[in-house]
């Protein structure tokens, strides 16, 4: 049984198909990579399946309902989303960030999440003065704090260093082994994703 | 909360200082003052009870709701320039204030005022919304709005002729000298539930930081929120627009300093940004019946004239609260 069913989707971007005809299925307890050249619609995938936008054609179906049918709540209750670039333009702490619009539950987690991530050194640090990939990781930390059963990151590695893109990638697979779900976007070549269970190349 | 238990208690202190000031010359003039009660029937009493006190009463009022009306402004939009001068806010309800009056259905100080007021606000800062794409072109629009606002107030004040011409003129500046006692009866509530409201949905506007994706995967809308926020920011603007017309510069200003002080918490932002916002009209207000007696300065300029030099200091030393 799959938990994502993506059927027969194309996706138009400023007047183009840049996904078309694509269909995949993603199982519970998996790890996927996307890859592929820039402007090859991975993010636009990631967005529909987020239901940031919607497909003009086909369905994305996360356990067997569509996507475009969930209300707001209904989809942050299945998936989180890691975004690529992150700005911050005002001087909250670390912690405070990754507590916003977050449950109580989740807030109650923030220590735990701080140090599986190795970012208790600057969990107090003014998020405005961070590196790119220190940034990153506080994106990564908002998801993975919230019991989703669906993780969609883009780009999760690619600002990281090569210790943090280590821990990285054994957190995402400590979460494969809880049952958890992993769609990613990447910019490595197909062989450094063997960890991976599945990679897609090709959405056109 | 050293700080904030510190401006706070500024307050009552200055508001103690402005019952002083003043064009009549008191004797004795702290014993009317801590007896508020006693001898109403004496001039002096009445000057200090019902003419400064609800005039210092709404200087903190109107203060504080410009304060918390510039943490919306600025937390909404996701724009450190945003203020309701800039979105068009405070001039959607000086026109607002003014159809009204011009309908004869209300006066200024009034509910009904606040009421034109509000849906004058409200309008004008969707309507700049609307029309701007970027954070940055809501600015550019929002001025151009503010413009075409204050220019259809301005003529129709320069062809009016009505017997409170010149008070509907004065008041279209900006001045705490209409201040009656009826109008704290107006703004106080207003204000109070108004406040409350915005100190509840603060905690959304730092989600709104993070931009509209996060706060939609969050499972919110980020237009529901800002929504929210303009309808909060109306009525503030509304209340004080109606009672004592546009201020300058507060509403930029209150919030800055805060940040410097204590952060970009909204929730605490909106208790810091009221208070400073409180504090510095006070002391506009009190310099601009002190400074020149018999003569009263614009508000506007002592606002302006205090304030900015304040927020210039923070912002330089401050530094990283925006980035």
């Amino acid at each position: 049984m799959a938990l994502v069913e993506i059927k027969d989707v194309s996706i138009e971007r400023g007047g183009s198909i840049i996904v078309k005809n694509f269909s995949a299925s993603l199982k519970p307890s998996t790890i996927t990579a996307i890859i592929g050249p820039n402007g090859s619609g991975k993010s636009s995938l990631l967005a529909a399946i987020a239901g940031d936008i919607s497909c003009s054609k086909g369905t994305i179906s996360i356990n067997k309902s569509n996507v475009a049918d969930l209300s707001l709540l209904e989809q942050a209750a299945v998936r989180s989303v890691v975004l690529q670039d992150r700005n911050y333009w005002l001087s909250y702490s670390v912690r405070e960030v990754i507590a916003m619009g977050q449950s109580d539950d989740a807030i109650a987690r923030i220590d735990e999440i701080l140090i599986k991530l190795d970012m208790a050194d600057f969990a107090d640090q003014r998020v405005t003065t961070l590196s790119g990939g220190e940034a990153q990781r506080v994106e990564i930390a908002r998801a993975l704090i919230r019991h989703s059963e669906l993780y969609l990151l883009d780009e999760p590695l690619s600002a990281q260093d090569a210790r943090s893109k280590e821990r990285i990638i054994e957190i995402l697979k400590q979460m494969r082994s809880e049952g958890k779900t992993i769609l990613l976007i990447a910019h490595s070549d197909k062989r450094d994703l063997t960890w991976c269970d599945d990679v897609i190349d090709d959405l056109a | 909360m050293k700080r904030l238990a510190f401006i706070i208690a500024l307050l009552p202190v200055g508001a103690l200082l402005a019952l002083t000031v003043g064009v009549a010359d008191i004797a004795n003039i702290w014993s009317y003052i801590f007896n508020p009660f006693q001898d109403a029937q004496n001039s002096a009493h009445q000057i200090i009870w019902q003419i400064r006190a609800p005039r210092i009463a709404a200087a903190i009022l109107v203060g504080a709701s410009l304060g918390i009306a510039g943490v919306l402004a600025q937390g909404s939009t996701n724009n450190p320039i945003a203020d309701p001068a800039i979105l068009g806010t405070s001039a959607g309800a000086s026109l607002g204030v003014l159809i009204g009056l011009l309908l004869n259905v209300v006066s200024i100080g009034s509910f009904g005022a606040v009421i034109f007021a509000a849906i004058g606000a409200l309008l004008a800062t969707r309507l700049s919304f609307s029309l701007a794409r970027s954070a940055l072109q809501l600015i550019t629009i929002g001025i151009g709005v503010s413009a075409i606002l204050s220019a259809i107030v301005g003529l129709i004040l320069s062809i009016i002729s009505r017997p409170d011409a010149r008070s509907v003129s004065f008041w279209s500046f900006g001045s705490l000298a209409l201040v009656t006692p009826r109008v704290l009866w107006v703004l106080a509530p207003v204000f109070l539930i108004a406040s409350i409201l915005a100190w509840k949905i603060a905690p959304t506007l730092d989600l709104l930081s993070l931009g509209d994706a996060s706060v939609r995967h969050m499972g919110h809308d980020a237009q529901r929120i800002r929504l929210r926020a303009f309808s909060l920011l109306a009525v503030l603007v509304a209340v004080t627009v109606s009672s004592v017309g546009s201020i300058a510069f507060l509403a930029l200003a209150a919030p800055h300093i805060a940040r410097y002080i204590n952060g970009p918490r909204n929730r605490a932002l909106v208790i810091y940004s009221g208070a400073i916002g409180a504090l510095i009209l006070l002391g506009a207000d009190t310099a601009a019946r002190a400074v020149l007696p018999p003569h009263e300065l614009p508000i506007g300029l002592l606002t302006s004239l205090i304030g900015a030099p304040i927020l210039i200091a923070t912002l330089k030393k401050g530094g990283d609260v925006w980035r």
